[in-house]
């Protein structure tokens, strides 16, 4: 084991070359790129024994690594943003073909306008592809989690492929201490791949991905798929159990943080949990009981473990780094929805629009959102979606908007 | 926690400042982060680098707002609202700039709060390294105002990161050399633990606004003959009209068209937007572009 200052996008590639994968399609986008020039340059330098292939596109990137996985290769790709969308068609085959890979999302912002900068509405228009989805917060958490999702991906009971998300710049280029563990503790953990399941022989012809006519038996993958989605959860509990066994550092579908005794709680994904967990110590010090809850595990929802951390809470807030236009935030609806018929559910279910394209959500943001929170329990009324956004926002919004000759 | 923001250029290495200072901290055996933000990569273009040294877990990220440690290696980003420099500088900001001027210049100029350093940093890498790469010294700078940071893991530090962008062996020398020279010349002031700015805790409520504004376009004529891009020029060609043949291969070879013939066949430079790339100097045959050293007046 070794510490070193990493980047989120090395500890990727970290992640895959501690994996042992056997193939890596790629197609570079920014801020992803970094991710496999660096595994690029390892396969040339021969310290990594993988097959790597730079593709014409992110739709024959994923087709390549779900064709691959079909022939029991162990495989790893990474892409953002507009390159998601564009390999997306495809992401519903690949989960159809029950093959499992690890595909890592560098979080950012959707076009128009274009920016480099993150939010979740990418990594979310894969919501329902069939992919089991992990959301990261820490650049160690890239690498442990890479390790993890190949168990989850290659376990009978899932066989899918697992997307991870990460955000851009403030995981991609942010470095921070990392510890690389190494190879042995790795292969006790994630052994070489050895697929027990039908696969690609040029000696043994079959067919994967056939077409069905008649609904029946469309139903009845599609079905499976939704049961291979579910079983994950448990499989990923186990496989976060035996990870913390061997290298101390536990992970849960839902990370709560100083929820206890928490009459308030912030909900979050991804890399600005860090900013709330800040934000809830300081809260912490003035008294005020609040706690945090990471949504780690985004597909399979993890809908029993959220409600217990949620149960008999006065309040809660949901922070979207995304938006849904005409609805509000995706997660927001979601989590409402795991909470209906729950008896002792927070008094008060409130959601925030924050952090988009990379906006910084600032402490002051932060204090907002508990205002409204205590205001909503005092009265009863819960606002209707409200975007973070101030009035220095709105001033510089207007010097732009005089640049662009509209003042 | 100490908050340190560079400003520089594309091309100018504030990012390996920011983890040549990240990775210095990091084996003084603090908590490390460093980040760059920047938009389509480019030479010249304004970008913001940030480290975080700490002694205890790092519960922020990204952009810093208030940094407590500024450093500008740029002069001309001064001017440039667009670079926004000065942006959340409080009272206990320590702001390092790269130029000629003394501070009491700078402060009269520019009515900023906070402490104020110079030094001619340009002129330490030309005189050490030849080329005017600012990364190292930069990092020796913002190293020596933190107090966290000693010569020896500076210097590590510097051999670590220049070495993991293949940067050769000798100019690593230079580089360590120069930046050392830095961390002698940056006055070791501390940082006042005076309350930062606050932040706005005023939120609005957009309104529709149709989408003439709630679209993003832009109506107004582009401003980019606005933009001086030879502002931040160092060396300056100068073309000798009395040796020149009129050969157009300067005219031909400008990667910014910024050389035009006059009646008379021979080469005009447009200073105001030449950035001082001197590839007119290399094509020239019969050598007859000069470089000068240029010292901006403000």
């Amino acid at each position: 084991m070794v510490k070193e200052m990493l980047t989120g996008n090395f500890a990727a590639a970290w992640g895959a070359r501690l994996s042992g994968v056997d193939y890596v399609p790629a197609f570079p986008i920014t801020p992803q790129t970094e991710i496999i020039e660096v595994i690029s340059k390892w396969v040339n330098s021969g310290v990594m024994d993988t097959k790597f292939t730079n593709m014409d596109s992110e739709h024959s990137m994923i087709t390549a690594a779900g064709t691959a996985a079909a022939t029991g290769a162990r495989v790893f790709s990474a892409t953002s943003s507009q390159g998601l969308l564009y390999g997306c068609e495809m992401l519903y085959a690949v989960a159809g073909w029950r093959v499992p890979f690890v595909l890592i999302n560098v979080s950012r912002g959707l076009s128009a306008p274009i920016t480099l900068e993150p939010d979740h509405n990418d990594v979310l228009s894969a919501r329902d592809t069939g992919l089991i989805q992990l959301h990261v917060e820490t650049c160690q958490e890239i690498l442990d989690t890479i390790l993890m999702a190949f168990r989850i991906a290659e376990d009978e009971r899932v066989f899918l492929p697992v997307l991870i998300n990460m955000d851009g710049f403030y995981l991609s280029f942010t470095r921070e201490p990392v510890e690389i563990p190494g190879l042995d503790e790795v292969r006790e953990f994630l052994p070489e791949y050895r697929p027990g399941h039908a696969f690609f022989l040029a000696s043994k012809p079959m067919a994967q991905g056939v077409a069905v006519l008649g609904g029946s038996v469309y139903s009845y993958f599609r079905y499976q798929m939704h049961l291979a989605s579910s079983n994950a959860l448990r499989v990923h509990n186990e496989v976060a159990a035996e990870f913390k066994s061997i290298f101390g550092r536990a992970y849960s579908a839902v990370e709560p943080f100083k929820t206890e005794d928490a009459e308030y709680i912030i909900l979050m994904t991804n890399s600005f949990t860090v900013k709330g967990k800040d934000a809830v110590n300081r809260f912490r010090e003035k008294g005020i009981k609040v706690g945090l809850v990471r949504l780690r595990l985004v597909r399979p929802f993890p809908f029993q473990e959220l409600r217990e951390y949620l149960r008999g809470k006065k309040a809660l807030a949901v922070i979207d780094q995304n938006i849904s236009p005409g609805s509000g935030g995706i997660l927001y609806n979601e989590v409402t929805s795991a909470l209906y018929h729950e008896p002792n559910r927070p008094g008060a279910v409130l959601s925030f629009i924050g952090g988009l394209g990379g906006k910084d959500i600032s402490l002051a943001e932060f204090s907002f959102i508990l205002d409204e929170m205590q205001k909503s329990v005092e009265t009863g009324i819960v606002p209707e979606t409200q975007l973070l956004y101030t009035e220095q926002d709105m001033k510089n919004m207007n010097n732009f908007l005089n640049i662009a000759g509209k003042g | 926690m100490k908050r340190i923001r560079f400003h520089g250029r594309g091309g100018q290495g504030m990012k390996t400042a920011s983890r040549i200072v990240g990775t210095a901290s990091f084996l003084e055996g603090y908590i490390a982060q460093d980040c760059p933000v920047y938009g389509a990569e480019r030479r010249g273009a304004p970008i913001q680098a940030y480290t975080r040294v700490s002694k205890n877990p790092i519960l922020e990220r990204g952009v810093i707002v208030h940094p407590d440690i500024t450093i500008i290696a740029d002069e001309t980003l001064l001017d440039d609202r667009t670079a926004n420099v000065f942006q959340g500088v409080y009272g206990g900001t320590i702001t390092m700039i790269n130029t000629h001027y003394s501070s009491a210049h700078v402060r009269e100029r520019f009515g900023i709060s906070g402490k104020i350093v110079t030094l001619d940093m340009t002129d330490i890498v030309l005189t050490q390294i030849g080329k005017p790469v600012l990364s190292s010294v930069a990092a020796a700078s913002a190293s020596k105002l933190t107090g966290m940071v000693t010569r020896q893991s500076l210097k590590e530090a510097i051999v670590r990161e220049l070495f993991s962008v293949d940067i050769p062996k000798e100019v690593v020398k230079k580089n360590v050399e120069a930046a050392l020279i830095c961390f002698d010349r940056t006055p070791d002031i501390h940082i006042d633990h005076s309350e930062p700015m606050k932040e706005d805790n005023t939120f609005v409520k957009l309104e529709y606004s149709g989408p003439y504004l709630g679209t993003p376009s832009t109506y107004a004529r582009g401003n980019t003959v606005l933009k001086k891009t030879g502002n931040w020029r160092l060396f300056k060609p100068v073309i000798d009209h009395e040796r020149c043949s009129r050969c157009r291969a300067c005219f031909v070879h400008c990667p910014h068209s910024c050389i035009s013939l006059d009646t008379a066949g021979y080469p005009r430079i447009d200073y105001e937007n030449c950035k001082g790339c001197l590839i007119c100097l290399e094509e020239c045959p019969k050598k007859v572009i000069l470089k000068k050293r240029e010292v901006r007046e403000w």
